[in-house]
């Protein structure tokens, strides 16, 4: 095992300093004259609006900035001052309260929007979220209205006419906004940059089959996500993974993983506690658990599922990506996909993170515990904090119920080592 | 040979001694209170000189319970979960499913044929359904914990207590008696409604018998007849249950000492030493 390799840290600094320039050219963007439109991650058609000119933002990626940056709690106090409940989703509170103290976070000044694209893709927050900011600063709204997927379907053609034809008028108002008529060659040039990426995102995620994993596909990969969410399109997010993939090719050769023994192999469903984030990883860590696949890293896109981005076709495919994204799934489908992810990963256990006011996750999470620890026989662990609110994360619990957990699965394994007379109870 | 477990819970501290033949040689019991550090040396201190024997007789040392990492003298830290399991199948060996409502905190475990622990759940942050939710009862109504029970056999109309937040449960018993409900009707409902929150913790890990109910909580009658009607089985219940849980902790003690394992004198979890509990 070698402790320092030639591209340790390029996947995490190398997006650290693009998003750090991505957020420069926000904050820049009413001074140049660059149009800003606002979208949320979740299947979001950002390479269509980045062909206008427009320069992307994601109050998601802010709250979750907040929240790692631990100013979330602030934030959130500030929105319930202004009468926002304390069940109001903890992204939302954090958005209302950076916007009502002048948007400006610990990335620097957020422009204001020229258009707020919501696209309803599983979660009805969304909608509420997207017209309170419409109210607030006066600014032009679309709803691209995604229908959602159901189990025993195949992908239906009207579902995606549907949206296509949403994006046509999206196009007509984005030509209106920036006076710059719809590109289509521009459209497919940067659909083809969402495809090399999607490529070598998918690699790296399926790099946690080896064992050791190289990679830990919860805790490493909200990094190494981040600029496929947010820059997906563009040949510097291309470039990103080419470098990100580097690295895991490396330690792929050095048998190198983020725990330096990996005694546990885990699935994650859930967002993970962004105020409290290290503190979470280092709960798994001191147990040398690897997430070897999560749902999390999959809500920008599912593409380790055979969804691609195609420039042959453009909207269709822009539409397909909207209709597939994980919140837009219904729960037969994710329990398949966690399904899978547990076989093909290898994994000891699912920890499923619930978090108390994002219902798009967590409804339905009780039932997913329960069919894997009854049906499947898989152990699962169940905690609940919140992903932006710092007062729901009970580190004392939390760390209980893991070291519970954890103790459990080393017991049984130790007395499955262990002939029949020593084991205890026997 | 004498092995050590000390339970440091949120509202009562114990500790158990057990013997090479893992007979329970002393039992104690003390308040938390504010200093954990204190209270799990006089609960140690206090089942030794139970013993006669002094501190170097015992080989092995084990914690468990919310104030664990603190414990100045343990070998290794083990889970509660762990521990009222390793207790509760020890005296129970046919138990299934552990039920244990602590000061601070109600548990359910699914346990299989090996003694190992398949699945547990735990209520949430709150305190509803524990300990707590029966002493703020005690409070308003003027008793001692130890009478609960016995008025609550006294019910026969059972109220419904809709409320599970502890703080605002005193409100609604006071709201009760100020409407002339009998003080034993009342606290009947409370029973109920700590029994029915119970039940939902015990579903989601799945009910199997035979089910050993544990902690301090298990002392009193009140609470057992209550989850036995609800229920409708019978429950393991021991003298010792509020000490199952250091009884557990101290047969993990055994098993280390039995594998020839000497106790360090100093804090170590389990995660840290690399191994868990039970290991040999
Ligand atoms: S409720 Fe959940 S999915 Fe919806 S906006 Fe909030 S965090 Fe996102």
């Amino acid at each position: 095992m070698t402790s320092s390799y030639q591209h340790q840290g390029t996947g995490r600094d190398y997006q650290k300093n693009l998003l750090g320039a991505w957020y420069r050219r926000l904050e820049n963007a009413p001074r140049d004259g660059t149009p800003v439109a606002y979208l949320f991650i979740s299947g979001n058609i950002g390479e269509l609006l980045r062909s206008f000119g427009f320069e992307l933002l994601f109050p998601e990626v802010n709250a979750l900035q907040c929240g790692i940056k631990k100013v979330s709690g602030g934030m959130i106090l500030k929105a319930e001052d202004l009468g926002y409940s304390s069940d109001v989703c903890g992204y939302v509170k954090n958005d209302i309260g950076l916007a009502a103290t002048g948007n400006r976070g610990p990335f620097g000044a957020l422009p204001k929007p020229d258009l707020l694209v919501c696209t309803y893709s599983g979660c009805n927050t969304y909608i509420k979220w997207f017209e309170a900011l419409a109210e607030l600063y006066g600014a032009r709204l679309f709803l691209l209205d995604v229908p959602y997927r159901r189990t025993g379907e195949t992908q239906r053609q009207e579902d995606l006419d549907y949206v296509v034809a949403q994006l046509e008028q999206l196009a007509a108002v984005c030509a209106e906004i920036t006076s710059r008529p719809y590109d289509p060659d521009r459209l497919s040039q940067s659909l083809a940059h969402s495809r090399a990426a999607e490529d070598l995102w998918v690699r790296i995620l399926e790099s946690a089959r080896h064992r050791p994993s190289p990679f830990d596909a919860f805790f490493e990969a909200v990094f190494f996500m981040a600029p496929i969410y947010v820059l997906r399109g563009t040949r510097e997010c291309v470039d990103y993974y080419e470098a990100a993939w580097k690295e895991i090719e490396e330690r792929l050769r050095y048998r190198i993983g983020p725990v330096s023994e990996e005694r546990f192999r885990v699935v994650i469903e859930g967002p993970p506690p962004w105020p409290h984030f290290r503190n979470f990883w280092e709960l798994f860590k001191r147990w040398g658990v690897c997430c070897v696949a999560s749902t999390y890293s999959k809500v920008g896109g599912i593409w380790d599922f055979g969804l691609r981005h195609d420039p042959a076709r453009p909207l269709e495919s822009l539409a397909e990506y909207a209709v597939n994204c994980y919140t837009n799934w219904d729960w037969t489908l994710r329990r398949q996909m966690l399904d899978r992810y547990a076989a093909t990963y290898q994994a000891d256990a699912l920890v499923i993170h619930s978090v108390k006011s994002c219902r798009a996750f967590s409804v339905g999470q009780a039932d997913v515990r329960e069919y894997f620890t009854k049906t499947r026989g898989l152990p699962t662990l169940f905690v609940e904090s919140d992903l932006a609110d710092p007062r729901y994360f009970a580190e004392a619990q939390i760390r209980n119920r893991l070291d519970a957990f954890f103790e459990a699965l080393e017991h049984r394994r130790l007395a499955a080592h262990r002939p029949e007379a020593a084991r205890p109870g026997a | 040979m004498l092995v050590a477990g000390v339970d440091i819970g949120s509202t009562a501290t114990k500790a158990a001694i057990l013997d090479e033949n893992k007979q329970v040689r002393a039992l104690s019991l003390v308040d938390t209170g504010a200093n954990v550090v204190r209270a799990a040396e006089r609960a140690f201190q206090e089942a030794l000189r139970r013993t006669g024997l002094e501190a170097w007789d015992v080989t092995f040392t084990v914690g468990t319970g919310y104030g664990r990492y603190r414990l100045p003298f343990g070998d290794l830290q083990v889970t509660e979960i762990s521990c009222h399991t390793k207790g509760a199948c020890f005296l129970f060996p046919r138990t299934r499913t552990i039920l244990d409502i602590g000061g601070q905190d109600t548990k359910a475990i699914r346990v299989n044929e090996r003694a190992e622990v398949t699945d547990f759940s735990m209520n949430d942050k709150c305190a509803a359904g524990t300990g707590r939710f029966l002493e703020a009862a005690a409070q308003v109504l003027g008793l001692e914990l130890g009478e609960l029970g016995p008025v609550a056999a006294a019910s026969r109309k059972p109220l419904k207590i809709t409320n599970v937040c502890t703080v605002f449960v005193e409100q609604e018993i006071v709201m009760h008696l100020a409407r002339g409900c009998p003080v034993e009707d009342v606290l009947a409902g409370v029973h109920q409604a700590i029994a029915g929150r119970s039940l939902g913790l015990l579903r989601r890990v799945g009910l199997e018998e035979e089910i050993t109910f544990t902690g301090g909580v298990a002392c009193n009658p009140g609470m057992v007849r209550a989850l036995e009607e609800r229920l409708k089985l019978r429950l393991n219940v021991a003298p010792e249950s509020q000490y199952i849980g250091a009884i557990g902790a101290a047969l993990f003690a055994w098993e280390r000492a039995a594998h020839g394992e000497a106790g360090r004198q100093k804090n170590t979890s389990c995660a840290e030493a690399g191994t868990g509990p039970g290991g040999g």
